[in-house]
Parts: structure tokens; sequence; C-alpha cells
């Protein structure tokens, strides 16, 4: 087939956090070095630049400064500075304030924010620079010369369901670049297929994740400050289960609630989006939401491993920033200003290589370096091993944490070894002493009863999310298996249908008495949960048709 | 004054013209409206529409109109908009009112404002309620500029029997609006299915759904035998659809159509919020769900809490009597 080829000098996938500052990044160097300006693309997959953005979120502010100097008078939407500041220690009736709060918990000087707007805000000035912007084009391929990678392969446009080409068919374009900064967050499809071909991970420890879940309310008025910053620890999560809650007052009347939980998790049958719904009927939040009203819902996947399980984030003609490289803090809970301070790094040696004509792997290692003299490693390196020590159980997690904390990494393990979360997930057998069977999907074993006006059906919160996707095209999550019908059942209990918070996964009956999957892919929020946790790693993420997905305004 | 422009095929009225004169009706708070229907031979349809307590039930009847073109349309329309001097001109806003309305507007230089689901207010302060964000969200708008304003209503937000009805027929008049037939860009093929069973979901009075509760397509013949029995037509909720077990063009909901009828009957229909969203305009809507939790019961009218199998034959036979 013959395909449309762009020449560019530097090819940014993905328009999050640090794509975006990439690309601000690289135009504020040309405006500096005048002359014949090099050509820049940006690769979205989502309709508008911050359509798939979601967060927390609360920002440190420090990269934006250095990016963006007078950010306050261009505008950015950094909705409320952190007000106050409470930390609790939930049980399933009572809330137990902690003392004090612990310095990565304190955000003094920091600002609660939707990432949605923020991106939004980000992209324009990125086409305010006269980058080029393509929204509603996913990168689906990274394109090779035999290691080096020369560029991105777009996704086609119309082919239907069954893979046949419709009237509508267009073509992807291959995108060649001399450099590829992949920016494609946590999981990235791409970096994903990069690290396996690369082996850029034959250095790092297994990546660790967690899943935030989140809805955005609005509230009767005088509830909480705009500004004010609530986490939990405990309920309804157990001491096996790893994460906490966030509640943040925004201004408006609004607060968004989320609950983050480690996928790592050892219950095949426990549920992040239960866990979240009890959570709001807890005392605490309760007294917060009731008589408000829900406007939106989202979740997304997050990098926790932190330094050891960066991939090598260099390589031929390409480099790796933001959450694609696990670059998160997950003791502060804090990526975005990491994703933007990689961003611009990337951006910065990309734009050097470019001019002196020299974009192997040896040429962008300048980039590693600056990371590790910089403040990325400042800040992550002191809490390398704070998630992996989980692992060893609550207790040992805690006093490492705390140990770290006080001796800023000083006292901690150079390094704990960690399993994939995956991995860590038990057979029924073991977990629950009983196999499950084939026949039938068990309740979540936190399953907690919907009420339809705080903890919704999940299909009512997919609602929310606004998630929408071309309806005739192939299932963009690939599971080319029989595992499901043949094992899963009894091993695992379909554990699929559970961790997926947006109801994609659904096991029906096969007409023969047992199961069979189905999938329903026009429900997908994009969050990867299902391509991290599932025990099997069965399931591919792909990007579907440009343009799908959710539309999480103020999230 | 204001004008309802009626829309008509083959000398059959579109029954979302009674929900725009209704509309018409409201706005206009006792001031006069008027009928446009076009067409070549809507002597008959005019006179369906004089029931209304109308003005006038004003006709372009012209060979060239006799197939819907959007430039026929346009130029009709024009010339008797100028001729008439409305305050208002109002549309329902079905599939051939969104092929040309934006033209009309752009030629006529005036404001439209589209899929409207209310009004507040009368005349000239009225202002309209219209979707935004695939329905996410409701917006207030006002049209500005010179009247008259183009309005097209949404298809169930107004109720067709609510039109008032006027003690004596109204007068029709003939508009005398010539049409160039060499005037028209647009030369149309003889309409044509895409697919034998394609249905326009939105005009049905009567639809009989049906969701995953049927269990197995060879079931699907319980709910079309009782769709017969209502004179209705066949949809369904998603999940049937995905399955293949009916056509995607008889899907209910956020990713189908979105449907108004007089009757709604939801079979084995559980009732997300994505299924509800399609169906809760209908006038009365009736629920049979084994699950007497089902959130569909929210929505509906009559509920029959028990097995499908059992009551939709039932009730099937109970019409045939």
């Amino acid at each position: 087939m013959e395909r449309e080829v762009l020449e560019v000098d530097i090819l940014i996938v993905g328009g999050g956090p640090a794509g975006m500052s990439a690309a601000l990044r690289l135009a504020q160097l040309q405006k500096a070095k005048g002359g014949e300006p090099l050509s820049i693309a940006v690769l979205e997959k989502a309709r508008e630049a911050g359509a798939h953005m979601m967060s927390g979120a609360v920002l440190d502010p420090s990269t934006l400064a250095d990016l963006i100097p007078n950010f306050k008078e261009k505008g950015a939407p950094l909705a409320a500075e952190v007000s106050d500041e409470h930390m609790y220690f939930l049980t399933a009736a009572a809330r137990l304030p902690l003392p004090f709060i612990p310095p990565p918990f304190q955000n003094h000087g920091n600002y609660v924010i939707s990432l949605n707007k923020f991106v939004t805000w980000l992209g324009e000035q990125v086409e305010a620079e006269g980058i080029d912007f393509f929204s509603g084009f996913p990168g689906t391929e990274v394109l090779y010369d035999g290691d080096r990678v020369v560029g991105v392969r777009t996704g086609d446009k119309g082919i239907g369901k069954h893979g046949e080409r419709k009237g509508t068919f267009e073509p992807g374009v291959d995108i060649h670049a001399k450099v590829t900064i992949f920016c494609d967050g946590v999981r990235g499809n791409l970096t994903k297929t990069l690290v396996s071909r690369l082996k850029l991970d034959d250095q790092s420890e297994p990546e660790q994740y967690a899943v935030g879940i989140k809805e955005l309310w609005e509230i009767p008025e005088g509830r909480i400050r705009p500004g004010a910053v609530i986490h939990t620890l405990g309920y309804p999560l157990r001491p096996e289960e790893f994460g906490g809650s966030f509640i943040y007052g925004l201004p408006n009347n609004q607060v968004v609630v989320g609950l983050v939980v480690g996928l790592d998790y050892k219950d095949p049958l426990f549920e992040p989006h239960a866990a979240f719904n009890r959570l709001k009927q807890h005392a605490l939040v309760k007294n917060l939401l009731e008589g408000g009203k829900m406007v939106r819902y989202g979740a997304k996947a997050l990098p926790e491993g932190g330094w050891h399980t960066s991939p090598r984030v260099y390589m031929d003609g390409a480099m790796i920033a933001g959450d694609a490289g696990a670059f998160v803090n997950s003791m502060r809970l804090k990526g975005i200003h990491l994703a933007m301070r990689t961003g611009m790094l990337a951006a910065e040696t990309a734009f050097r290589g470019v001019h002196e004509g020299d974009t192997s792997a040896a040429r962008l290692s300048e980039y590693k370096r600056r990371i590790d003299d910089g403040p990325v490693k400042k800040e992550l390196y002191p809490i390398r091993s704070v998630h992996q020590a989980f692992e060893l159980g609550f207790v040992p997690f805690m006093l490492n944490a705390g140990l770290t904390m006080y001796t800023k990494g000083i006292l901690s393990p150079l390094k704990i070894h960690a399993h994939p979360g995956h991995e860590r997930m038990q057979v029924l057998k073991r977990y629950h002493g009983r196999e499950g069977d084939l026949t039938t999907v068990p309740a979540a074993s936190n399953a907690t009863a919907t009420d339809k006006t705080l903890a919704f059906e999940k299909l009512t919160d997919v609602h929310y999310s606004a998630t929408a996707h071309e309806e005739d095209q192939p299932s963009h999550l690939l599971v080319q298996t029989d595992v499901c019908h043949t094992r899963c059942g009894s091993e695992y209990g379909y554990p699929c249908v559970r961790f997926c918070p947006a109801s994609v996964y659904e096991m029906v009956d096969n007409g023969s008495g047992g199961k069979k999957l189905q999938i329903n892919a026009a429900n997908c929020v994009h969050c990867k949960t299902c391509d991290i946790m599932d025990p099997y790693q069965v399931i591919t993420w792909v990007p579907p048709e440009g343009g799908g997905g959710p539309q999480y305004n103020g999230m | 004054m204001i004008l309802v422009v009626a829309e008509q095929r083959g000398g059959k009225l579109n029954r979302a013209s009674w929900e725009a004169i209704a509309a018409a009706q409201q706005i206009a708070a006792g001031a006069p409206v008027k009928v446009a229907v076009l067409g070549s031979g809507v002597a008959g349809v005019a006179e369906e529409l004089a029931a209304a307590a109308v003005a006038e039930v004003v006709t372009v009847d012209a060979p060239a109109l006799d197939t819907y073109t959007p430039d026929g349309y346009v130029l009709a329309l024009k010339a008797l908009v100028d001729a008439q001097a409305a305050q208002a001109v109002v549309f329902a806003h079905t599939y051939q009112t969104r092929d040309f309305a934006p033209m009309l507007a752009a030629r006529l230089r005036r404001a439209l404002v589209t899929d409207i689901t209310g009004v507040k207010g009368t005349g000239a302060d009225a202002t309209f309620t219209r979707p935004m964000f695939q329905g996410k969200l409701a917006a207030e708008v006002k049209p500005q500029g010179p009247a008259p304003h183009l309005l097209s209503f949404q298809i169930g937000a107004f109720r067709a029997d609510a039109v008032q009805k006027g003690s004596l027929p109204a007068a029709v008049a003939a508009s005398g609006i010539a049409v160039d037939a060499g005037a028209i860009r647009q030369k149309p093929e003889a309409p044509f299915q895409e697919a034998k069973s394609a249905v326009d979901l939105g005009q049905a009075e009567r639809i009989v759904a049906v969701g995953r509760g049927i269990k197995a397509q060879e079931n699907i013949g319980v709910v079309e035998t009782l769709a017969r029995a209502f004179g209705a037509e066949v949809a369904a909720s998603r999940p049937i659809c995905d399955s293949g077990w009916l056509p995607m063009e008889r899907q209910i909901g956020s990713s189908g159509q979105t449907v108004a009828p007089k009757l709604y009957v939801a079979i084995g229909i559980s009732g997300a919020i994505q299924h509800v969203v399609g169906m809760k305009g209908a006038r009365t809507i009736v629920a049979i769900n084994k699950d007497a939790e089902a959130p569909i019961f929210e929505v509906a009218d009559y509920g029959i809490v028990g097995d499908l199998f059992e009551i939709a034959p039932a009730l099937a036979a109970e019409l045939a009597k």
C-alpha cells in the first residue's frame, strides 16, 4: 500500500505534559537560535489537546516556572493554590487524623489543577508557536532502520469491524524524523514495543503500576475550600492493598474525589471500582458529596515503581519522556512536573543533536546524563525503593517509607527487587481456598451496593467519562488466546471483569453452558489497566481509530 | 407572525410537523402562526394541516419541488420568507431540515438555532435550549441579528397532540412562488434504502425494544411477534446489536438513535444510562424485566416484573383479540 510520508526533524509522540513541554521548549530554542527553523510535529490520539488528560492533580509549579516564567500572565489554569492540608487514616467507621502531615505530602506553594484544562492550555501555547499539532492521530507502529528509530506510523482510519476497508478508509501516514521523542504516557503502546525490541529494560527493575479512579463533583456551597487537599490511607483498602485516596477542593463548589489502587493486589476477586464506591460511602466523603452531583468520571493507570524501573530512555534516533519513562514521584503523588522536566530535557538534547547532525544513542545519552545531574534524579533517587518495599508487607513498607523520608533516602535499601504487579495476583485456590468454575463470574470480594447517588454502576460511570469511539472498527484490545474460557474462570475467576474500571470486559454465556469473553471496546477510557494487570499477560492495548476515547473536561 | 415549514414526502405529512406547529403556537402566545408546505401536489397535505388553529396554510406547489432537493427548497423558502415578513421560521429538526436549513440561513443571512429542546419566554424575548457536546450540556441561546430567526425543534421535544386545533379549518392559500427547475443543481436519483431493513426509528409511533434478557438470537421472534401485535418497530439495546442479532440501525441509546415514540416497550432491558438517554423522551414507557431492581423501572410508566418469555406472548395474544 502506498503511504504518504512526512519528513520532519523532530517528532513528538503524545501531547500530554511531557510532549507539550518538549514542543514548547523546542520552539523557544528555535527562537533563541534564529535561522532556518527545524520542522517539528506532535502526534496526539485524542480528538483535541487535553481530551484524554486526567490526573489528581496537585501541580508542583517548579518546572512550569522554568518553561514559562510568566505563566500567570499567560493565564495558566491553576485552579487554586493549596490552602490547607489534611491527612487521615480511615477505618470503615472512623477517620483518624495523622498528627502531622508527612513532608512528602506537604503541598504548600503547589496548585490544585485540572490536568485536562492545564494541557489544553499548554496546547494553545504550542499551537501559538506554530508547531504542527496533529490531534486525532495515534502512533501505532515504530518505524526502524535496523535498530535505529526513524519515525512512527499513524493509525489507519476507516477500517471496519472485521478489518475491511470502508468508504472512509485513509491509510496512516509514515512520519520520518531525525529524532522521535516518545511521550506516550503510562504503559505507552509504542514505548512498550520499543522496550521489548531494543531491550531497554535489561538493566531495570520491573515497572510497578497503580490505577487512579476519580470523579469530579459539584457540591453544595461551603463544604470544602478551594485548594483544600485531603489524602487518606487505609479503608477502603486493606493493608495488603497499596494505595489511598485524594480529595481536592476546586473553585465554584467543585471537588475531585479519587482513589489510587496499586496494580499489585493479591486477591483476584478484588475490584478497584468497588473500592472507590466504598470510599464515597465512607462518612468522610459522604458528608462532602451528599446532595451534590457527579459530573465527570475517569480512570488512568500511573507508574509507581520509580527510579530503578525506568527503562533506558535514549536510543538511536529516539528518547522517552514523562510517564512512559516512569518519571513519577510516587511518594509525593506527583509526576506532571517531572513529565514536563524530562520533556524539556529531551527537547534540548534533540535540538542540539539535530543541529550537529548526530542523533545516535551516544549523542542522545546526554539526555540521561542531564536527568542524573539535575532535579529529576535528585527527587526520584532517594525514594527509589519505597513502592517496592510494599511487596514485603504493609509494616515494612511504612517503616521503609518513614526511614526514607526522614533520612532523605540515605537509610533506604539501594534496590529492592519486586515482582511485576500482575504476578502478585494469587489464584483463587490459594487466596480463597477454592477453585472457581468456568460457568460463573464471581462477585467482587469487596462489592458494595450501588445507590445511584454516591456509588454508581460502572456503566453509569462510563457514561460520565463521555468516552466515544467509532463503532464500526476492530477491537483495539487484542486478546488472542483461549485461556479466558478454558482456564481463567477456575484459576482467577475472570479478574478482567473486575479490574477494568469501564466495563470493557464481560464474560457472557457461550450458548453451551460455558462463558466467552466479550470485549465492549467502545467503553474503553484508555487507562491501560488491562494491559498491565491481566495475570496471563494476554491483553494488548493498541490505539483505536484516532479521536476515539474519553472526553475528560475538567478532570 | 410565525411561519412553520411543514414537511411532506409523496403527499404524506411528516408527523414531526405537528410538533413544530405546537412549538410555534407556544412561542407565538396568541400571535398569528402560518404553516407552509412545499412540494408538488400538496393540496391534500395542506387540507390536513388546516386542522390546526393557524391563520393560514400557504402552499408552494411547483413541479420542480416534486422530489426534494436542497437547492429547490432553499430557492422556494427564500422567496417565501422574503414575502411573508415572519418574526420566526420554525422547522422540525428532521434529516431534511438538517440538509437545507444551514444553506437557507446563510442565503437569508439570518440566525439559525438547531435541535431545540425547550423554549423560555415568548415572541421576540424567547430563549431556546439546545443540547451541546452530545447532550452533555444544555445551552440556552438567544438568536441575534434581524428577524426572522430560523428555529428547528428536536423531534419529541414538543408533543404533536399539543397542537391547538381550530374550530374551523384554516384558509389554504397558494403562494404563487415559482421555482426555476434550471436553478437546481442537484439531480436526485430514485431514493433507495441502504439495506432492506433500514428504518428511521425517529418516525415510529410505537417501538418494542429488546435487550440482553432475550438471551439468544433465536428468541428475537418473541419480540417481533409482540411488535407486530402493537404495529410497532423493533429496536434494541446495544448488546443485541453488538452481537449482530439485530442490525446496528435499530440500536437505541447514546451510540445509536434517540427516539421519542408515543409508546416504548422495553423488554429485557436493564436500563443503563447509555440506553435511557436514547428513549427517555418516549411518552409512555412500559418495561418488562425479571429484575425488580433494574433501573429501567425508574423511567417506566408501567412496569411488569417477570419472565419476558411468559409476558410478551401473553401480551401479544391479548392484543390480537
